[in-house]
């Protein structure tokens, strides 16, 4: 006979927050997987160029791009980007690239571009590779892949606290309204799907202009977003998410003048960690890499 | 007397004169059910001012039903189909003057349910609009018989925010009737009861939103069931408390048989737990009615208000 679930309450995390010192998060039980990144601490690289932007709130494309190099160098200590792209991607890859077109904080095209031009250079075959978000269950790309990279902005949501990396791959199943529950804490189930497991290579968090506070039906305002000016890149997409969420919860703090919890929290995060051992999230286990523009950074 | 029809057959008057009148009968009868049953929303629709302060309504509006509201506002649709959304209607308006300006018009089916989508965010300023309103930041709600109306702009100015406060009031003007709030909001004490925390649903992912639960439906919440949430504070001491109707006593005592075996296993008929958190929690039926104290600061604020509760008729 099957175990039964254990029914997870509220009164489980107040017991594990009783036994966890204070800044850790939650320890509740792992689903069946160890983490494989205990002792192995995640690189995250956090580039920053305050002319990414024109005047007028445009991408300038060839500053981008040149931060995506920069990025993927210090990533992997590459003398160069191509030998990052190198490294991770084969020729003979199929590449579905999980992009978010949210109307208001898309996935900028300029950035979609870059990153097709770096597989393009390294062998990978313009019919082997595609963007998408909301077709991916029907896209031939994604459906023969042997990689994914992940991409998409930073952004308050109205069920999971944030719009993340992990919360990108809602669009690989079927029913996405039934990952809702409880902060959408349980977004990292996805990620061990056999037809998302273990492909993606990249991880590719835009953080040019995040939104960092959500009102109303279509939950957007400009005013509650701010020209950040950079990408959180790795190959942890936990630790990018954690990354990008401290970044978020200072602004709000700074913006509102007192403390303002993001809300609901982004349970999802420490629990694709703890629970799914899908990387990092506690920031002591963050290699936290940070390059160009200082001003007002935040963490 | 037969009368000759042009194709030459002969109709008995006396078969002739019933036919005609069961026909108009019959007839009129349909047009009597089309019209009792003419889509509220489209009729709100059809008396929609095509301008405001200057902004002019574009010309294609779009309708999204439960299933299509997703790709109107991703996930957020979430909740108004947890409230039993049948449509919702979209208008944009766009003026040289400011910022373009939304209107969206939720059809709840019940002003229960619209009040319950009302409840959902109660942030902002009062604004006297409807049955309730909200502004906050861009963005103005409110709710008047089986109706939730959103109006966004999507930058703040001056102008825009007169327009929308003008756009509001017309679009409840439409709206003929008030309609009655839920009737579970009668059981809720009021002494103690904090304004603009109490919460209308029926979903258990709405009750996780406001205050988590567990990660799986222990109270069996479902569109069946209509649940009150609220905050009390007496003197220092803070409470929250949850009622939950059923639509029979055996489906209440299921409920909370279910819930004191997965959340309060350690309690017992008199006296309420004490939680991990310090704080104190209950549960008790009455009839359909299941009463929990979620959490109270103390044993006796718990007791107290749960006995308000079970006192009331």
């Amino acid at each position: 006979m099957p175990n039964k679930k254990k029914v997870i309450t509220r009164r489980d995390f107040m017991r594990a927050s009783s036994c966890v010192a204070m800044g850790s998060l939650m320890a509740l039980p792992l689903l069946g997987k160890s983490s494989a990144k205990e002792t192995v601490k995640s690189r995250v690289v956090l580039v920053r160029e305050k002319d990414v932007l024109d005047r007028t709130g445009q991408i300038r494309p060839e500053v981008l791009r040149a931060m995506l190099d920069q990025a993927l160098m210090a990533l992997f200590d590459a003398p160069a980007p191509v030998w990052a792209w190198n490294h991770l991607f084969k020729p003979t890859d199929v590449v579905g690239i999980k992009s978010n077109v949210w109307h208001y904080l898309p996935t900028p095209k300029p950035l979609e571009e870059a990153i097709q031009e770096n597989l393009l250079e390294v062998g990978v075959q313009e019919e082997n590779m595609d963007a998408d978000d909301r077709g991916i269950l029907g896209n031939p790309v994604f459906k023969r892949s042997t990689a994914l990279i992940n991409t998409r902005p930073l952004r308050t949501h109205h069920w999971s606290g944030l719009g993340t990396l992990l919360k990108n791959y809602i669009m690989f199943v079927s029913w996405p309204f039934k990952y809702h529950g409880n902060a959408c804490e349980k977004l990292g189930a996805i990620w061990q799907l056999p037809h998302v497991k273990g492909k993606t290579r990249l991880n590719i968090l835009v953080m040019l202009t995040p939104l960092f506070h959500g009102i109303g039906p279509h939950h957007f305002s400009p005013k509650y977003t701010w020209p950040y000016c950079g990408l959180i890149v790795s190959t942890d997409p936990v630790a990018a998410d954690a990354t990008g969420a401290r970044i978020i919860q200072a602004k709000r703090n700074a913006f509102f003048g007192e403390d303002r919890p993001i809300s609901p929290p982004p349970l999802h995060i420490a629990a694709a960690d703890t629970r799914f051992g899908l990387g990092n999230s506690r920031t002591e286990q963050i290699h936290l890499i940070k390059l160009g523009w200082g001003k007002d950074i935040l963490i | 007397m037969n009368m000759r029809c042009s194709e030459g057959f002969t109709i008995h008057k006396k078969i002739l004169e019933p036919f005609l009148m069961i026909v108009l009968i019959g007839g009129f009868s349909c047009m009597m059910i089309q019209k009792s049953y003419a889509d509220p929303l489209q009729t709100l629709r059809a008396a929609l001012p095509k301008q405001i302060q200057g902004w002019r309504a574009e010309p294609d509006d779009r309708v999204f039903d439960d299933e299509t509201i997703f790709d109107y506002i991703d996930g957020a649709g979430e909740v108004y189909r947890a409230y039993n959304m049948r449509k919702c209607l979209s208008r944009r308006y766009t003026s040289p003057k400011g910022p373009p300006i939304v209107l969206d018009i939720f059809d709840m089916q019940s002003s229960e349910d619209a009040f319950g989508v009302f409840t959902h965010d109660q942030d902002g300023e009062l604004v006297d609009v409807g049955q309730g309103g909200l502004y906050r930041s861009g963005w103005l709600s409110f709710w008047k018989d089986r109706f939730f109306v959103s109006i966004y702009m999507e930058e703040e100015s001056v102008a825009a925010e007169n327009a929308v406060k003008g756009l509001a009031k017309e679009v409840a003007s439409l709206v003929s009737h008030e309609g009655p709030k839920p009737k579970i909001l009668s059981l809720l004490p009021q002494e103690g009861l904090q304004p603009r925390t109490t919460r209308y649903l029926h979903h258990s992912i709405l009750l996780n939103y406001h205050f988590y639960l567990a990660d799986e439906n222990i109270l069996n919440l479902g569109p069946h069931t209509k649940a009150a949430l609220a905050d009390y504070k007496y003197g220092e001491e803070n409470a929250r408390l949850l009622l939950v109707q059923y639509p029979a006593g055996e489906e209440a005592a299921k409920a909370h048989m279910r819930f004191l075996k997965t959340y309060l296993p350690e309690a017992d008929a008199k006296r309420p737990v004490l939680l991990e958190n310090a704080k104190w929690s209950s549960a008790a039926l009455k009839g359909k009615l299941l009463v929990i104290v979620l959490e109270a600061d103390s044993q006796g604020l718990a007791e107290n208000l749960m006995k308000e509760v079970i006192s009331l008729d």
